[in-house]
């Protein structure tokens, strides 16, 4: 608490915004988190509508110049992402840094996008893990000492370290742990067992924090399904083939949700 | 509805089922063919017992009623008075089956015989009874008297009636069922597969190294251990037949596939915990 206070001193001093844009509910997670941390926060989400109503940030599709430091936080539509970043390339100023989430695409080819490559890290963020102290990390050819200090200093400021691993599609927990859902969902689909059944069976058997399907819910099936269709696609490999089942319950997103509350 | 349980084979998992039954008040036939190992079992349980006093898990009449509710037997004719067996023996089909058919012979056509098989086919042990309905699987987790799950395996011919008194004995026991569809792995064993597997081929791809990987995936995912520290502990040659298994059964379905990493640490003898090194180094008793 005292350290959280501590750095909320430091940065109001700075005057600094923290601009974020993606996806619901990523974006608000990390909004709400930031500015409970000091940062004046400025968001804007790839709907265009209105994120839940806080008091602690603001939205706009402005991006301001006085930016120290952007998220990107689109995991599934790849070419919005591509143009949030281009954007956001644009609109900062040289010395900005921008941390966008490379578990969908990596940030080297994100790097691609972009002409001030220097700036850009890659990072792992899907809804729900937030609050866990590390954060996985992935800095490309291009990244300089300087941007992965700007980067350390906000999410040491967040109370997280950092794991820094290879630029490759996945990363290591969203690729371990999407593949863990997608077995449950041919197991599902081959109505091998019932899906309360399957989240009881992985708790009490094997002690998984929470069960496979209960954990899709909380990423979001779209998300799960856009990290296992990128893995497909970059490996072209049938192990990473995604259960058809699964990319229904990420298109038909009220269907799902409605059977899972009614059973 | 139970007054008596058998239980053949008294190995760990034997033993272990054997206890949570004498302690939920659970008449218990434990047999097997090897009267040390039966020795053996009793003193184990005895001294887990023991343990649970100290800890004022239970109490001293507790332990001491549960022991007398353990019956060691070496005849399967001992048998005749349960309404439910369940099978601990080696994971073995041959011996399953033979021993399948020796408990049909010896015990009433109204019970249920359960095997606590982890990788074997339930249709395939049934197949070899005149009354195939009467045979369910019963996947107890290592330790069976701590682990909550058991997974009630419906083999393809196995009765309504069998499944429902399967899930009143498991819940008698204290223990949470679930229902499975007899198919290669179960849940757990299934759903388990790419914990490991893309672990390995992660660290095959060199994202990230053993260390990285489990910290990731404990301090990202909240997974209470790592693959590779779990790995070690199950033993990796254990886990390479489970996964070899696996990929086996479904004729070569890609998403099992073993690793050459898994192949290799079995090759060269480092097989975790057990043999002081595998991922890490336990010749210090610890993981550095």
């Amino acid at each position: 608490m005292d350290k959280a206070k501590k750095s909320e001193q430091d940065r109001k001093k700075g005057n600094a915004v923290l601009y974020i844009i993606g996806d619901s509910p990523l974006i608000e997670e990390y909004a709400d988190f930031c500015s409970l941390r000091g940062y004046e926060v400025l968001c804007q989400l790839n709907s265009g509508k209105k994120a839940e109503k806080t008091k602690s940030y603001k939205q706009s599709n402005l991006i301001p110049a006085k930016t120290s430091l952007a998220l990107e936080l689109t995991n599934s539509d790849l070419s919005l992402k591509r143009k949030n970043m281009e954007r956001l390339d644009k609109a900062l100023p040289a010395t900005s840094a921008i941390l966008s989430t490379s578990i969908t695409v990596t940030a080297t080819e994100q790097s691609s996008w972009i002409q001030k490559k220097h700036r850009l890290v890659g990072f792992g963020a899907l809804p729900g893990f937030l609050e866990r102290p590390l954060v996985e990390v992935a800095p490309t050819v291009f990244s300089p000492p300087q941007t992965m200090e700007v980067v350390k200093t906000f999410f040491r400021s967040l109370g997280k370290e950092l794991e820094i691993v290879q630029d490759r599609v996945g990363m290591v927990l969203p690729r371990i742990l999407c593949q863990i859902i997608n077995e449950s969902v041919f197991a599902l689909q081959e109505d091998v067992a019932s899906p309360a059944d399957i989240d009881t069976a992985m708790k009490l058997g094997v002690n998984y924090p929470l069960g496979p399907i209960e954990w899709a819910d909380r990423i979001g099936f779209k998300n799960v399904y856009a990290v296992l269709s990128a893995l497909e696609n970059d490996m072209r490999e049938d192990r990473y083939r995604v259960a058809p089942l699964l990319k229904q319950m990420a298109e038909s997103g009220d269907w799902w949700k409605q059977t899972r509350t009614s059973s | 509805m139970f007054k008596h349980l058998g239980v053949v084979g008294a190995g760990t998992m034997g033993a272990g089922i054997a206890q949570i039954a004498a302690l939920t008040n659970t008449d218990v036939m434990l047999y097997d063919i090897n009267e040390t190992i039966l020795r053996r079992a009793l003193e184990r349980i005895k001294t887990d017992l023991k343990n649970g006093v100290t800890k004022g898990k239970i109490t001293a009449e507790q332990m001491t009623e549960a022991v007398t509710r353990i019956h060691p037997r070496t005849s399967l004719a001992d048998l005749h008075s349960c309404e439910f067996v369940i099978e601990a023996v080696i994971e073995d089909l041959r011996v399953k089956k033979d021993l399948f058919q020796h408990l049909e012979t010896n015990v009433k056509t109204s019970t249920i015989l359960a095997s606590n098989t982890s990788s074997l086919s339930v249709t395939a042990i049934a197949s070899v009874l005149h009354k195939p309905e009467r045979v369910v699987g019963m996947h107890f987790f290592n330790p069976a008297h701590i682990m909550k799950l058991v997974e009630v395996i419906a083999g393809r011919n196995t009765s309504q009636d069998t499944v429902q008194r399967t899930f009143e004995l498991s819940r008698l026991l204290g223990k949470v069922p679930v229902l499975v569809k007899d198919t290669p792995g179960f849940i757990v064993n299934r759903v388990a597969r790419p914990f490991y597997g893309e672990a390995l081929r992660i660290l095959g791809e060199n994202v990230a190294t053993h260390e990285q990987i489990d910290r990731i995936v404990k301090s990202v995912g909240g997974f209470p251990m790592g693959p590779f520290e779990l790995m070690d502990l199950i033993g990796i040659d254990i886990n390479l037949s489970v996964t070899q298994s696996m990929f086996d059964q479904y004729f070569g379905e890609p998403r099992y596939r073993p690793h050459p990493i898994q192949k290799q640490m079995v090759d060269s003898g480092m097989l975790g915990r057990k043999s002081g090194k595998g991922f890490y180094d336990y010749s210090n008793n610890k993981p550095e």
